[in-house]
């Protein structure tokens, strides 16, 4: 169990130059004005729902610029789904946590 | 997911058919069968584009392909990947992340890297340097290694002694010899002449069937045109 979350961890350090930039053009370029603005109180979901939306582009990019990265993984047991359920999950949390955090901070 | 005992009252049996592959209109694949059992070492030869990767993929369980049967002693493992401790997969192109240690790699795959290297001496200052900063050869020799060793029934090569020098081959052939004891290998190379002698049993892919080769493997191999004459 322990090898499939580590697995998790690697495969989600190489999608997260995709996944955490686009977090940072959300939260800078959505978020960050409408705080400012005092209008992000119930803007949350809207955003992960954003957020969740640009996934499938992430997995295209990442399918063709990386298309044999996959291998390892099976060889670990481990399927194409599982990893980028894990994948999404983790950035969905992380991009919830940051924007909380920047909320708390600056609202 | 079921786990995969290693099958102590006998050999286990690695069995695929039904595998029929085209690309645009022309049929890659048909009418395969093919075995493997732990125990062996079995060769896949075929001239370039006649379907081995694609044929050992889809064993793997990484090509989904319709009416494929994949069977382990008769019961049906589709995707066989899924399946703990049934089998790996070597691809022609790299296998590790390159961000990876060689160290970190071995132990993600559950696999003693002093054992594992224990014939390759002049791997163990590299132990600690990614993937990414060994040179093409070692790096081809560290995955073939690290999927030998570890605790699979059967292991599925494709062109493992690709890149390796030749001295490195030798040893590693005998690698493949002394674990065949306890696993299945299907191999696929170009490097016939090392190839050959290591195989218990032959199949060329010709013209998208698979032909188990017995006999005199070489002459068959000049008859179908894999060889020169």
């Amino acid at each position: 169990m322990l090898t499939r979350w580590r697995a998790g961890l690697l495969f989600y350090r190489s999608a997260a130059p995709f996944m955490l930039g686009i977090s940072g053009l959300i939260l800078g370029a959505v978020l960050l004005p409408s705080i400012y603005e005092g209008r992000s109180r119930g803007i949350l979901p809207a955003l992960l729902l954003a957020k969740l939306a640009t996934a499938p582009v992430v997995w295209l990019l990442s399918e063709r610029l990386r298309p044999g990265q996959y291998w390892f993984y099976f060889n670990l047991n481990i399927s194409r789904r599982q990893l980028w359920r894990g994948a999404v999950a983790l950035d969905g949390l992380l991009f919830l946590g940051s924007a909380w955090l920047m909320r708390a901070a600056l609202s | 997911m079921s786990e995969t005992a290693l099958n102590e009252a006998g050999p286990q049996v690695l069995e695929a058919d039904g595998i029929r592959i085209e690309f645009g209109g022309r049929q890659v694949l048909s009418s395969v069968y093919l075995r493997v059992q732990t125990g062996q070492i079995v060769g896949l030869l075929g001239r370039n584009g006649s379907g081995k990767s694609v044929l050992l993929q889809t064993i793997f369980g990484a090509r989904a392909v319709a009416d494929a049967s994949v069977r382990v002693n008769g019961r049906r493992v589709v995707p066989a990947f899924r399946e703990r401790g049934l089998l790996n997969y070597l691809p022609q192109e790299p296998l590790l992340p390159p961000s990876l240690t060689l160290a970190r790699a071995a132990r993600l795959l559950g696999v003693d890297l002093e054992n594992a290297t224990a014939r390759f001496p002049e791997l163990r200052p590299q132990f600690d340097k990614r993937i990414g900063e060994l040179s093409v050869g070692s790096a081809r020799l560290v995955q073939a290694l690290l999927l030998l060793h570890a605790d699979t029934a059967f292991s599925l090569f494709d062109e493992p002694f690709s890149g390796v020098m030749p001295v490195h081959v030798e040893t590693l052939a005998e690698e493949m010899q002394h674990l065949k004891q306890r696993k299945g290998l299907l191999i696929t190379d170009h490097r016939y002449a090392e190839v050959l002698p290591l195989c218990d049993v032959v199949y060329l892919l010709h013209q998208g069937r698979l032909l188990r080769l017995d006999g005199d493997v070489r002459e068959q191999l000049r008859d179908y045109g894999y060889l020169a004459g």
